[in-house]
């Protein structure tokens, strides 16, 4: 039997390895941040940083300066990821709304159909889509984009799940005393619907900061781009030796998330283990 | 004549159905359009050699043949199921172990740190953290060799020997998803209840020996369920072999997505990329398939 003071030694010698790993998992992160303020001339110099040198935003300026539109990048990347945020926050609790509490013919089919959606990859809808989008002009254009994940299988099902944990003797009461159902849904469920919904608009929106596949078959030209793709371009472009400009611009793509993260740091690892255990 | 309770019960009833499917139809008819259509059409076009110009025609098997058979695209199958094998062993192990040493008392900033620090890489884009490796991947101004030749060892050519680029490119994933496992396991572990473990304690002194006999057999559906989730997501690697490699050197890290992207709208080969979209998402179903079954027979619930 082992004593209590040879387990303690032991938790202890866990945690400060650990701990250990849990700084080389940042590296690539501090590394990031730090070059972001080196001076473009001394990017490529030995050692690497790990720690600001300077507090000198002049890469920040010279992205925002350079012949690629960042900002109008940026603010696509923003728009597209707001609008279908709250685009599937309402979708999304609507049917979820119907499959949780309305009795109607064909109501499990149609729920069944739409969970058959998590099994398809991106790649088996992409090349309809583009050839749709050529057509109706939708193409190189991130309203686009909105539209095609303005609604989410796996958010109709996250919200169905949270209704059918509540209890509904409330609209059913509101119901007996002849509440109609949009009435219903707008003053009784949504508001019991608040822990599901920022999580799940919280994960939708890092989500859809990040997504790449799509947008790269899709938005062509670097005014309609998102944040995801133009990284890659501004790589080629800036790199010639300006490594430390890319940075900047790469710090400024990564702060939203980062930004969430640290503030709701439980809010968005339950929106991320709850899009995993969806099967 | 109807008594008037049914009467009213059955407008109930019709109310509800158009209630019903008013609510439902923004989320249907956008997944209808975006999802089920686009399945079906892909599918359709799988079996054509598409020409927007010409007209198109009706080539049964031929792009399915034609990927079985080149050894162009059979090398990418490979590539593609490789990636996914060593991938998902890395991410769900790693994630275990992490688990497992997390799972103890500690006080709850360190928590907070530690959760900080191995989930952080989840949520980044794929895409921002795949840019970031490959300067620390590269060659002679890369940051792992800058270290590598300090400490005395010879420098590896991470990305552009087609023999290391695959297991460079492994390596980040792990680095980036083991995180997420590790959540999904710690959340599993606390499960395991307080009085199996404890009786378990007093017949098992070997704290690994426990882990494969009591603890393993318990968290079994979660793992089982993590093997699945990880292999769909490892199928469709894309964005950082694009980012780190391109594909390459040669075509040694070319995966079916990215083989799906080039044919389809770079050579504009549509009926031959929307072939390998489907191969794809069979492998997908069969691989599920299969785990699910397997998972009937093996785990104990």
């Amino acid at each position: 039997m082992k004593t209590k003071a040879a387990k303690r030694w032991i938790d202890r010698t866990i945690i400060t390895m650990m701990a250990v790993l849990g700084v080389f998992m940042l590296l690539p992160f501090a590394w990031l941040f730090s070059m972001s303020f080196r001076p473009p001339a001394e990017a490529y110099k030995m050692p690497p940083s790990f720690l600001p040198p300077t507090l000198d935003f002049k890469n920040y300026r010279a992205v925002l300066g350079s012949s690629i539109p960042f900002l109008r990048i940026y603010w696509n990347s923003v728009e597209i990821a707001v609008l279908v945020t709250f685009g599937q926050l309402v979708t999304c609790t609507l049917a979820a709304f119907a499959f949780a509490r309305l009795n109607f013919p064909g109501r499990d089919s149609i729920f069944f159909v739409m969970l058959v959606g998590l099994m398809f990859p991106a790649q088996v809808t992409i090349i309809p889509i583009y050839l749709g989008f050529a057509q109706v002009g939708l193409l190189n254009r991130p309203i686009g984009l909105v539209l095609m994940y303005l609604t989410s299988s796996f958010g109709v099902f996250l919200v169905r799940q949270f209704m059918r944990s509540q209890p509904k003797a409330l609209e059913e009461a509101a119901l007996m005393d002849g509440a109609g159902y949009w009435k219903i849904f707008y003053r009784i469920s949504l508001p019991q619907l608040r822990p599901a919904l920022s999580a799940l608009g919280i994960i939708t929106f890092t989500q859809t900061w990040n997504y790449y596949f799509q947008a790269r078959v899709l938005l062509e030209p670097q005014q309609s781009m998102t944040l995801p793709i133009a990284m890659d371009l501004l790589r080629g472009y800036l790199a010639s030796g300006n490594l430390s400009v890319v940075m900047a611009a790469m710090s400024m793509a990564v702060l939203p998330v980062i930004l969430i993260f640290l503030l709701a740091q439980k809010l968005v690892i339950e929106g991320v283990t709850m899009s995993g255990i969806k099967s | 004549m109807q008594p008037p309770a049914r009467r009213i019960k059955s407008d109930l009833e019709k109310a509800q159905t158009r209630a019903g499917y008013l609510f439902v139809l923004p989320s249907f008819a956008l997944y209808a359009v975006f999802v089920l259509a686009p399945v079906i059409v892909t599918f359709v076009l799988s079996f054509t050699y598409y020409d927007p110009m010409g007209g198109s025609q009706w080539v049964g098997l031929d792009n399915f043949q034609r990927f079985f058979t080149g050894d162009r695209s059979l090398q990418i199958f490979w590539n593609t199921l490789c990636f996914a094998i060593f991938a998902v062993a890395g991410n769900v192990t790693v994630g275990l172990l992490l688990a497992l040493a997390l799972n103890r008392a500690m006080p709850s900033f360190l928590l907070y740190l530690f959760r900080l620090a191995y989930f952080l890489p989840v949520i980044i884009a794929a895409a921002f953290v795949s840019i970031v490796w490959g300067y620390f991947y590269g060659d002679d101004l890369g940051v792992i060799n800058y270290y590598l030749i300090r400490l005395g060892f010879a420098p590896v050519h991470w990305l552009t020997s087609s023999r290391t680029a695959m297991m460079s490119i492994i390596i980040m994933d792990i680095w980036k998803n083991a995180g997420f496992f590790m959540i999904i396991f710690i959340a599993a572990l606390q499960g395991v209840p307080k009085a199996i473990m404890d009786a378990a304690t007093m017949d098992e002194p070997s704290y690994w020996r426990r882990f494969f006999r009591i603890v393993l057999p318990w968290i079994s559906p979660v793992v089982f369920f993590a093997i699945v989730y990880a292999s769909i997501g490892a199928l469709q690697v894309y964005e950082s072999i694009v980012i780190l490699t391109q594909g390459g050197p040669g075509d040694a890290t070319r995966s079916m997505s990215i083989h799906i992207v080039e044919e389809a709208f770079g050579s504009f080969e549509i009926g031959y990329g929307a072939s390998v979209s489907v191969i794809m998402t069979l492998v997908i179903l069969i691989i599920t398939s299969v785990q699910l079954l397997a998972s009937r027979r093996w785990v104990r619930y």
